[in-house]
Parts: C-alpha cells; sequence; structure tokens
C-alpha cells in the first residue's frame, strides 16, 4: 500500500515537473544557467576569431553579452561599498561608466585567443537569499581545469551575474577591498585615473 | 595567452617552499606613503591585516629587490634555458615537493590521496627519471597541493595576521610555522646551495605569468595581492568548499539596504577586537617598529598553537578519520 502510494507520488511529481518544464520553456526568461551559458558561449566565439578582432573588434563584440548577463551598475555599487554614500549621483555615474568599461576592456584583454578552451557546466545550486550559483568549469587543453562559478540575482523576469569565483577567489571581495581602500586613501579622482590607466594599458596590448 | 586562471596557477607556485622566497615582490611603489590618519582607517577597514603598515613597507622593498635583483636573473635564465629544460627543472622541483604532500595527505587523514600521490611521486621519480617529466599527470594522476598550513588549518589552528615577509613575500603567522615544516619536508632543501638557487630560479620564472597578471589587472597591487593570497589559502585549506558565494549577500546589504547600522556596528566590533594592536598605531613611524616586534608576538603565538596541535595529533587523525567514515 505504501509502495503503491509513493508509485503515485512519484508520477504525481513527474507530472508536475513535466508541466513545469513545458511552462518554463514558454516563458522566454531566460533562466540563471541560460545566461551563464550564452555568456560563455559569447565568449568562446569571440576568442575563436580572437586575433583576426584585435583589440577593439573584441571589446565591441563582447560590449553587449558583458552588460546584458552582468549587473554592472550593482557591481560597482557593491565595490565601493559603504565609501560610495559619500559619492555624489554624478560621480556615482562616473564611476558606473568607467567600471562598466573596464570590466569589458579586462574581458577584451584577457581572453585574445583561442587553443581549444571550452566551459563545462557542473551544477546549479540555489542560495539562502533566493540568488543561484552556477557552478563551471574552463578546460584548457594541457593544463588544469579553472573552476568558475557564477553568482546571479534575479532582476525583473531574468538573472544577472553579480560575481564570479575564479578558483575560489571571488572577483567582487577582491574588488571591493581594492576599491574601497583606494577610496580611503586617495580618493574618488584617484580611483577614476587607476581605472582609466588600465583600461588604457589593455587597449595598447 | 595570460587569462584569469594562470593568477591562481602561478600564485600556487609561489607557495612553493622557495617560491616564496622570492616571492610576490610585485610591482609599483606609488602607493607606498600614507599619513598616519589614513592608516587608521585602514585598520579598521582590514581585520586579517592589522600590521598593514609595516607589511606595506615589505612589500615594496620586496618589490625593488624583484625589480633589480630577481626578475633580471630571473630573465637571464629564461633567455638561456630553452623550455623543456625549464619544464624539466620545474617538474623535478614539483616532483621533491610531492614527499611533503604525501605526509600532509596523512596528517589530514587523506587516505586515499595519499596513495594517489605516493603513486605519483613513484612514478614520476622512476618512470618520469627522477621527476624531470610529469608521467602521473599523463597517467590521469593531477597535482594536489597539500602543506603543512593546511594541514595546520585542518586541526583548527586559526590563520592569524597576514605578513608580508622580506624577501619571502606573503604569508599569515599560520604561514610560518607551517613553511617551517615544509622546509624541513622538502628532500630539495637538503641538497645545498647550488640546486637551491636553480630551485629560486624555477619558482621566479614559474611566477612570471601571476605577476604579470597583478600588475595589468591590479588597481592597488598591495591589496590585490593581500585579498587574492588569502582568498587562495583559504580555499585550498578548505578543498575548494570555502563559502565564497555567501559573502555577496552581506556586502549587498550594506550597500543596497541602507545597511548603516549594520556597518557602524561591524565597525565598532572590529574596533573592538582590534583594540590591542589599534593603541600601537598611532604614530606613524615609531608604529612600523612596533607592529612588527607586535606581529613576531603573533607568529610566536602561532608556533604555541602549531605546538599543542601536534601534542593532539593523534586525537585529531582519529576525529578525522571518524568524520571522514561517517560521511
Amino acid at each position: 500500500m505504501v509502495l503503491k502510494n509513493m508509485k503515485l507520488a512519484l508520477v504525481f511529481m513527474f507530472l508536475l515537473f513535466g508541466a513545469m518544464n513545458v511552462f518554463a520553456a514558454d516563458n522566454d526568461a531566460a533562466t540563471a544557467r541560460q545566461i551563464v551559458e550564452k555568456f560563455q558561449a559569447d565568449l568562446i566565439a569571440v576568442m575563436k576569431d580572437g586575433k583576426a578582432l584585435g583589440y577593439a573588434g573584441r571589446y565591441e563584440k563582447l560590449k553587449d553579452p558583458v552588460s546584458n548577463s552582468h549587473e554592472l551598475n550593482k557591481i560597482a555599487r557593491i565595490v565601493v561599498g559603504k565609501e560610495g554614500e559619500k559619492l555624489s549621483e554624478e560621480q556615482q555615474q562616473k564611476l558606473v561608466d568607467a567600471f562598466s568599461k573596464l570590466s569589458i576592456a579586462s574581458y577584451a584583454h584577457n581572453f585574445k585567443d583561442y587553443s581549444g578552451e571550452s566551459f563545462v557546466f557542473d551544477s546549479e545550486e540555489e542560495t539562502t537569499r533566493g540568488g543561484v550559483v552556477v557552478h563551471s568549469h574552463f578546460v584548457i587543453p594541457d593544463d588544469k581545469p579553472v573552476k568558475f562559478d557564477y553568482m546571479l540575482k534575479e532582476k525583473g523576469n531574468s538573472w544577472r551575474i553579480i560575481n564570479i569565483i575564479a578558483n575560489g577567489v571571488s572577483d567582487l571581495a577582491l574588488k571591493r577591498s581594492e576599491y574601497t581602500t583606494i577610496l580611503q586613501r586617495e580618493g574618488f579622482d584617484a580611483l577614476i585615473a587607476k581605472i582609466n590607466e588600465k583600461i588604457d594599458n589593455y587597449s595598447k596590448q | 595567452m595570460n587569462k584569469p586562471h594562470k593568477r591562481n596557477r602561478r600564485i600556487e607556485m609561489h607557495h612553493t617552499f622557495s617560491g616564496i622566497l622570492i616571492g610576490v615582490a610585485i610591482t609599483m611603489g606609488g602607493c607606498a606613503t600614507t599619513g598616519t590618519d589614513i592608516v587608521e582607517q585602514q585598520t579598521i577597514a582590514n581585520k586579517a591585516d592589522p600590521y598593514e603598515g609595516f607589511n606595506r613597507k615589505m612589500f615594496v622593498f620586496n618589490d625593488s629587490v624583484d625589480n633589480y635583483v630577481a626578475e633580471p636573473i630571473s630573465n637571464a635564465y629564461k633567455w638561456i634555458t630553452p623550455q623543456f629544460m625549464q619544464t624539466g627543472v620545474f617538474n623535478f622541483f614539483n616532483n621533491l615537493k610531492n614527499v611533503n604532500v604525501v605526509i600532509n595527505d596523512v596528517l589530514q587523514a587523506k587516505f586515499e590521496q595519499s596513495a594517489e600521490d605516493t603513486g605519483r611521486l613513484a612514478i614520476n621519480s622512476t618512470v618520469g627519471l627522477g621527476g624531470l617529466f610529469d608521467v602521473a599527470k599523463h597517467v590521469g594522476l593531477e597535482q594536489n597541493e597539500e602543506d603543512f598550513d593546511q594541514t595546520l588549518a585542518v586541526w583548527g589552528v586559526p590563520q592569524g595576521s597576514y605578513l608580508v615577509l622580506p624577501i619571502l613575500g606573503p604569508s599569515t603567522a599560520r604561514g610560518i610555522p607551517g613553511a617551517v615544516f615544509d622546509t624541513a619536508a622538502n628532500p630539495a632543501s637538503y641538497i645545498g646551495m647550488p640546486v637551491q638557487l636553480v630551485s629560486m630560479l624555477n619558482a621566479r620564472a614559474s611566477a612570471e605569468g601571476s605577476l604579470k597578471f597583478i600588475d595589468e589587472a591590479a588597481l592597488d597591487p598591495y591589496v590585490f595581492t593581500r585579498e587574492s593570497f588569502l582568498q587562495w589559502r583559504n580555499n585550498l585549506a578548505t578543498d575548494g568548499n570555502a563559502e565564497a558565494s555567501s559573502d555577496v549577500d552581506s556586502l549587498e546589504d550594506e550597500v543596497l539596504d541602507g545597511g548603516k547600522g549594520a556597518a557602524s556596528r561591524q565597525d565598532l566590533s572590529t574596533n573592538a577586537s582590534n583594540n590591542a594592536g589599534f593603541a600601537l598605531r598611532l604614530d606613524a613611524e615609531g608604529k612600523k617598529f612596533e607592529q612588527a616586534s607586535h606581529s613576531f608576538s603573533s607568529v610566536a603565538q602561532s608556533f604555541d598553537d602549531t605546538a599543542k596541535s601536534f601534542e593532539d595529533a593523534g586525537d585529531k587523525l582519529d576525529k578525522l578519520k571518524k568524520s571522514k567514515r561517517r560521511r
């Protein structure tokens, strides 16, 4: 009897999941995993054409994929932490602009060519606060794979990347320490100057 | 190609015994000078780095040593040595390090992994011609990263403060006794001077990629190095299970939910916990020396903790074994 009940429950669950899957497929809202995989695919595509595109070409091609998958506004606000409260509206906007450019530029600089790399999806988990972590790894021929964990938050009916953890090193925490330190020690103008200098260096190489 | 992952892989190499020797003596001395009040703010901001003033000085010193001594020598080494020889040298020292890895596998009760690593050591020492060729990799035995610092972490010794050592580079209070044991357990330490010199050259040459990455990506190289070093060590000690993801929520709170209350509370508690050390930091110059001596006493504390944890190592291993079995 118990067994039969369990069977029924299982069948019911399968039906439910089936229905949910259909529902999800109907909706064009992308899941967290889809956002990450789309971005990774775009990145690999740019790497494959990397040499022909050159830095400027890669920057242009990555502009939309990065801005559409990353929550750059929020990331820029988080990395300045409490120091952000001291910034004026205008300064905040300036920061978001410079930060977004730097993010795209560093992708364009660091993913410049292709030698058989690929991203592999591992798993997906929900965090306590309604976020999702997509675990994946970057396979490099003849080298150790690199773990890439993407932390996403819901935005509207879609998801946006808010942090990337590469082999256990959190990009957000790293940047936050840097940015708040510079704001405390040297002030806002120095921070913007340093960001622009980095973008400049990236574009030259 | 110079992708972000190189950072981790390369920084890893740093930490091989002699890797830290020449260490992360990175670029840019521009941000060395600070006012007193700024330093105070800093110490509040960084719980893990109470000796920032001292550390930054060391960082700049190491950077000059690297620029004027280590980097030129390393570049010369890379210029005169063919790539296959560089790889051979890297493999040779890496293979010797596996003696240490096996010991630490056992001390952390990772018996399966210790069997694998023993196999790795055996294959590379024989078929791999004394470690010159990494044959084991092709058999599917990946290099594992274990050292005494991680063992101490597993045994519950706290990490302690971040310290930048002269010439040796970034470490922590716990990392120092760890490095002492690692050195003692590494056969390369007993071979003699010329070999050690080659080992140091090899370490600097292998670190080239990460140093270049830091140079390119870091807005503040000191902070960048500290954060990535601490996060990387933490990730190794927890075997990749560190909850880095949850940190986003607390960071977010502070900024987005107008979390002024939470933030200032945090400041208070940090402040209180830092109180003892904080008193030392009022005078900018005198402070450096005091920080140094203070940091030595925190290292001494770490040695004590280490000694204590060795005393009951047997118990700990038993416990670890049991908890493994339960899992």
